[in-house]
């Protein structure tokens, strides 16, 4: 494991209390930093809508492909089994588990990937989400790397909390519900833009990300207002332009 | 701090862990109420519905105005609308801070230190009119944001989650409400239209909903508000879920294209 990269990740967590902080931004660098440090391919943020369902806030990757294996978890599967028990629930062998999720277990495989995790997203006593990671070699998980993993859940919950001096309860579930929003105006954002310049909806994400990283927006304030057409973005959307590369 | 509401996880027995059940059960609850008017459903139902299934005393719809300030809708009673009126007035308060954050607002006890500093003018003014905790949600599905949904009690304490799972549904409702009812006013007929009409959210969250509506303002030449409005229509016209209609679209194997023989909408 990289010391380094891990004593960065945690330090970042500071970064948390800044006016300004980008908390959608954060739980994807969260889940890009799951697959570099730990024994995981993928890895994805599900939080709990109390509307009831689980539903992805960040992930490593933006591909179709990963996105459904964690809309299938809405229903079945190791997230919504890790967030009903607020315990970690570990399959070494996906193959073995068919049985208990025929939807899950077959897509997973197909997707190439034999074995996952879910580490429950706790605050004290109530369960908010799950982080959830995927590995393409079947077998056992770490233990060191599994306390590391709960610790990027932790972290991940803790920065929901941006209003922490406030100590309300309700605070965690109004951030809940606004990054829930967020999530649906990125994708609102990935389709237009995925339509304006022919993208598949991972490259559009990209493209988002990188424009909102150099300019210093937050990815969610830049969707909205890419989305609502409040502001125009000349260089986001000129076709083969800066947009696309740097 | 003690385990209250929150000390079991959302999902778990009863109705709070289908989404599909409890979006049916809402629609239910504000065809009843559509049903009592003798009329069809539309917003003020929604209202109307939630004051038992939220246990809150009033409640008040804010339509959000493209330019300058909303206007209050319907309200179920003479406070939920002065509380309403107050904060367009006054331009602070629970709504306003919900439209800005995209996010609810959940003001459970007016009458803690934090309300005081938060809205000065307002916090104050609606603890002396009888309210002692107000709950804002905003009305939006993603970049889309047609009002706010504001319910107020008299007694200071915080929603379940069964009441703030119902709460977001009833918002949800009352979106695409106003919505579509802006399509209607134009004499179109949609999803909703007629004693029958089709629930708003009867499926789970699809990422390719809010993607194919994404990629609808580009196809359409329509701003977001009516990409939504038009996927609908057409999946109700077509006799399609809304979900695969939307994958369809992402993955480009349909294009909806301005000259389809859709209801005319009601214009922006």
């Amino acid at each position: 494991m990289d010391g380094q990269l891990l004593s960065e990740t945690f330090v970042e967590l500071a970064d948390t209390m800044v006016v300004g902080f980008d908390v959608i931004d954060f739980l994807h660098m969260l889940t890009d930093r799951s697959v570099q440090l730990l024994d995981a391919s993928a890895a994805g943020l599900l939080l709990a809508d109390p509307r009831g369902e689980l539903r992805v806030v960040a992930a490593s990757s933006e591909r179709a492909r990963l996105l459904e294996l964690f809309q299938i978890q809405s229903d079945q599967g190791p997230c919504l089994d890790c967030f009903r028990s607020g315990k970690p629930v570990v399959v070494a062998d996906l193959s073995t588990e068919t049985r208990r999720w025929p939807h899950f277990a077959p897509a997973a495989q197909e997707a190439g990937f034999a074995a996952v995790q879910a580490l429950p997203m706790r605050l004290r006593e109530q369960t908010i989400g799950a982080l959830n990671l995927f590995r393409a070699a079947p077998g056992i998980f770490d233990p060191a790397d599994m306390r590391v993993g709960q610790a990027l859940a932790d972290v991940a919950t803790i920065s929901l909390l941006q209003e922490r001096s406030l100590r309300r309860s309700e605070t965690l579930n109004e951030q809940l519900q606004a990054a829930l929003n967020s999530r649906v105006t990125i994708e609102q954002a990935k389709g237009k833009l995925a339509e304006r310049l022919q993208l598949d909806m991972d490259q559009a994400f990209a493209v988002l990300r990188r424009y909102a990283r150099t300019r210093n927006l937050r990815l969610s304030d830049l969707a909205r207002a890419f989305v609502d057409g409040s502001e125009t973005f000349p260089d986001l959307v000129e076709p083969g332009g800066k947009g696309l590369d740097r | 701090m003690s385990p209250g509401p929150h000390a079991r996880p959302v999902a778990g027995a009863g109705r709070g862990d289908m989404p599909a059940n409890r979006a049916a059960g809402i629609w239910g609850l504000v065809a009843v109420q559509a049903g009592i008017r003798g009329a069809l459903v539309s917003a003020v139902d929604v209202c109307t519905a939630s004051l038992a299934a939220v246990a809150v005393s009033g409640a008040a719809l804010t339509a959000a105005a493209k330019a300058g300030s909303g206007h209050v809708m319907c309200a179920t009673d003479a406070l939920s609308e002065q509380l309403a009126e107050l904060e367009l007035t006054l331009g602070e308060g629970p709504g306003p801070d919900a439209a800005a954050a995209g996010g609810p607002v959940l003001a459970s006890d007016l009458a803690a230190p934090a309300v005081a500093a938060r809205w000065p003018g307002f916090g104050p003014a609606a603890q002396g009119a009888g309210a002692a905790g107000i709950f804002a949600f905003p009305l939006q599905i993603g970049a889309i944001r047609v009002g706010v949904l504001e319910m107020y009690r008299r007694q200071a304490g915080p929603l379940t989650n069964d009441q703030l799972g119902d709460a977001l549904v009833f918002a949800d409702t009352a979106a695409v409400l106003l919505l579509e009812g802006q399509d209607r006013a134009a004499g179109a007929t949609g999803p909703l239209a007629g004693p029958g009409g089709q629930p708003p959210y009867l499926a789970r969250h699809r990422a390719e909903i809010d993607q194919a509506t994404g990629m609808l303002t580009e196809q359409l030449g329509v701003d977001i508000e009516d990409a939504f409005v038009r996927l609908r229509a057409y999946a109700y016209a077509e006799g399609r879920r809304l979900a695969d209609v939307a994958r369809d679209i992402v993955g480009r194997r349909l294009r909806l294209e301005s000259e389809l023989d859709l209801p005319a909408g009601g214009g922006k």
